[in-house]
């Protein structure tokens, strides 16, 4: 059997026993655990490095799990997500309790739950590839024990996460009762050659977009965004926001490049009206928050409507966009997050007031939430104008101008609310002056993001190209 | 003969206790009789020839789930005026609406099956033996079941982790 393609898998599979041992070792000769999770990030980078010859060849391991360029390049973003969620965990390490080794194996258990989304050729495999990673945030979600907030957050999560994962489940079992099999093919051949498609595979259909779409805070499944945001230790926050929702989108492009193309004409209109209601959800919800971690929760389901007016197009052009918007929303989400990690002890806490003068205090700090903020906006020459841009300019090809307007008149609401933090940070006074250390990890972090936003935003010939070879 | 003898007698015994779960008072009663339930549906299988699905009828929902309920129920320790306070009857509506879906359902079914004759037995035949499920776990389905250990493995570390009682850290 070609167990190369498994190899990172098999990787991540290791080293979450690694980490359970790890945590095991007496107290004297501890390793340093966020170095040896930063340890097993590399290893299975490196894992992924060495397979990428076999990316082109689109070989599948039992029809269960395929290595193609999709599934290379969004395990290398959902990689470099998870590396960042370490560095931001080091540096919050204080607030979490003593045995962090389960946090990071649980963080190894949902890298492995996205690598599988990332891979998957079954729905059985979209169904286990969500449950691990979302069992895993669950779990880290409710982290902080001692605080009621967190625990409220991790039940929130969990019962609406639940319930969603019954409804993709129900979905997923239509879908079988239609096609006869669970695999890919089988399914998109059901759809092909179907003379009329039944009622219940387009039940089906729904209630699986029903249960991506929670992962991916879509309106109407998004309610439990802001509580959970708010609650959840902001390293977790941080990966819920980046990494879950790429690897919900991912999980709707493949689904609906794959084998929801046949019905495309039934999901356009519908994928369309959801991202009308989730950007003006998020960005007016966004409007009237006071504490930044939900602000940025309101404005993460903002971003899942651009990322659902991607998939609306239903065409190449649409897909690469939504790729070209998760890359820069990957740079500019988690530098923003690791500033407010790295502020949040300084300044006092989460609220929106806390971050009058950042700017005085630390100038570096300032300037990366400047950067990144202006990125999730979409202001030239960042990162994010280009993921917006390439969104707006596939859903005119798809011919909804009422569509890119919508769009377009959310950019500017966001950019009012982005533009409130980024004044209290520059024109009000602080209330203390006293400078703020950031730690060399956080900080050399930092710069790679920053310089992430701006490469991805200036120079985007080679990423396009690279996101291009997808198919 | 034989063999409907012993149909009757379980499917008696089993709708007798069915009764019982919806209709005793007492939480604890029910699960007692929900235990017998599924001892009766395990005979069934044993019946149609399934041993490994009455094996596993036994040991997964008379060993694990039925000690979970009787777990929380312990845990809960209604007290008896919250009890008398729980009407059973109020979910009547809708349970009346589901059992009247399901016997839509299997009228469906059977309806179905009686066109297409031997269809029902040609698919449940040969499927419930050890060799057949084990089969299809190490060979087709080999990934998904290792994938389900580590959700699994998540699930207990979580448990774990999150029901421990934190030890003040010695400074």
């Amino acid at each position: 059997m070609p167990w190369g393609l498994l190899a990172p898998e098999l990787g991540l599979c290791l080293w979450i026993l690694v980490m359970l041992l790890a945590d095991l070792a007496p107290a004297t000769r501890k390793p340093q655990l966020s170095w040896l999770a930063l340890g097993g990030i590399g290893f299975t980078a490196v894992l992924l490095a060495w397979q990428q010859p076999l990316w082109a060849r689109g070989e599948s391991f039992q029809s269960m799990l395929a290595v193609t360029h999709f599934s290379g390049l969004y395990k290398c973003f959902f990689t470099a997500t998870a590396a960042v969620v370490v560095i931001m965990t080091r540096q919050f390490q204080r607030h979490l309790p003593a045995h962090l080794g389960a946090f990071y194996m649980l963080l190894f258990t949902a890298l492995l739950g996205t690598f599988v989304l990332a891979s998957m050729r079954d729905l059985l495999m979209l169904f286990l590839g969500l449950e691990l990673l979302t069992f895993s945030l669950y779990i880290m979600a409710a982290y902080l024990k001692a605080e009621a907030k967190s625990i409220e957050a991790g039940m929130k999560y969990l019962i609406l996460g639940s319930v969603s994962s019954g409804f993709l489940v129900y979905g997923i079992a239509l879908l079988y009762g239609f096609a006869g099999g669970t695999s890919f093919t089988q399914v998109q051949n059901a759809f092909t050659y179907a003379l009329t498609v039944p009622a219940t595979a387009y039940a089906g259909m729904v209630l699986v977009l029903a249960g991506l779409g929670f992962k991916i805070a879509a309106s109407p499944f998004n309610l439990w965004v802001p509580d959970v945001y708010e609650g959840a230790p902001t390293p977790v926050v941080a990966l819920l926001s980046v990494g879950s929702k790429m690897a919900g989108a991912m999980a709707l492009l493949q689904l609906l490049t794959g084998i929801f193309a046949p019905i495309a004409a039934f999901w356009m209109p519908l994928l369309a009206a959801l991202s009308v209601a989730t950007l003006l959800y998020g960005n007016l919800g966004a409007l009237a928050q006071t504490n930044i971690k939900r602000l940025l929760g309101y404005s993460s389901i903002g971003h899942a409507g651009y990322l659902l007016m991607g998939l609306s197009t239903g065409s190449v052009a649409g897909a690469e966009a939504v790729t070209y918007y998760l890359l820069a929303y990957l740079f500019s989400t988690l530098a923003v997050f690791l500033v407010v990690i790295a502020a949040s002890d300084a300044v006092g806490g989460d609220a929106l007031e806390d971050y009058r003068g950042l700017s005085q205090r630390s100038g570096f700090l300032a300037a990366v939430m400047f950067l990144g903020l202006l990125s999730l906006a979409g202001v030239p020459p960042l990162a994010g104008f280009v993921g917006k841009l390439l969104v707006l300019l596939a859903t005119v090809e798809s011919g909804r101008l009422w569509l890119v307007a919508v769009g377009a008149v959310n950019v500017a609401i966001a950019l009012y609310y982005y533009l409130l933090i980024v004044k209290r940070m520059y024109l009000d006074a602080p209330r203390q002056t006293q400078p703020i250390a950031v730690p060399a990890a956080t900080r050399v972090t930092l710069y790679v993001l920053v310089l992430g936003i701006l490469v991805v935003g200036i120079w985007q010939a080679p990423f396009l190209r690279w996101i291009s070879a997808i198919r | 003969m034989a063999e409907a003898v012993f149909f009757y007698l379980f499917t008696g015994a089993m709708l007798a206790a069915a009764w019982s779960v919806v209709f005793n008072r007492q939480p604890l009663y029910s699960v007692l009789s929900l235990l017998v339930v599924m001892f009766c549906l395990a005979a069934l299988f044993v019946m149609l020839q399934a041993y490994f699905v009455a094996a596993l009828q036994v040991l997964l929902y008379a060993g694990a789930v039925l000690v979970l309920f009787l777990f929380v129920i312990m845990l809960l320790n209604l007290a008896p005026e919250a009890l008398a306070r729980m009407r059973v009857f109020t979910w009547q509506g809708g349970g009346a609406l589901l059992g009247l879906w399901l016997a839509f359902l299997l009228a469906r079914i059977f309806a179905a099956s009686a066109q297409d004759e031997g269809a029902l037995s040609a698919a449940s035949a040969p499927r419930g033996s050890v060799e057949a499920v084990g089969q299809l776990l190490f060979e087709k389905y080999l990934i998904p079941f290792e994938l389900t250990s580590f959700i699994i493995l998540a699930a207990i570390i979580g448990a774990v982790t999150l029901g421990k009682r934190e030890v003040p850290a010695k400074r």
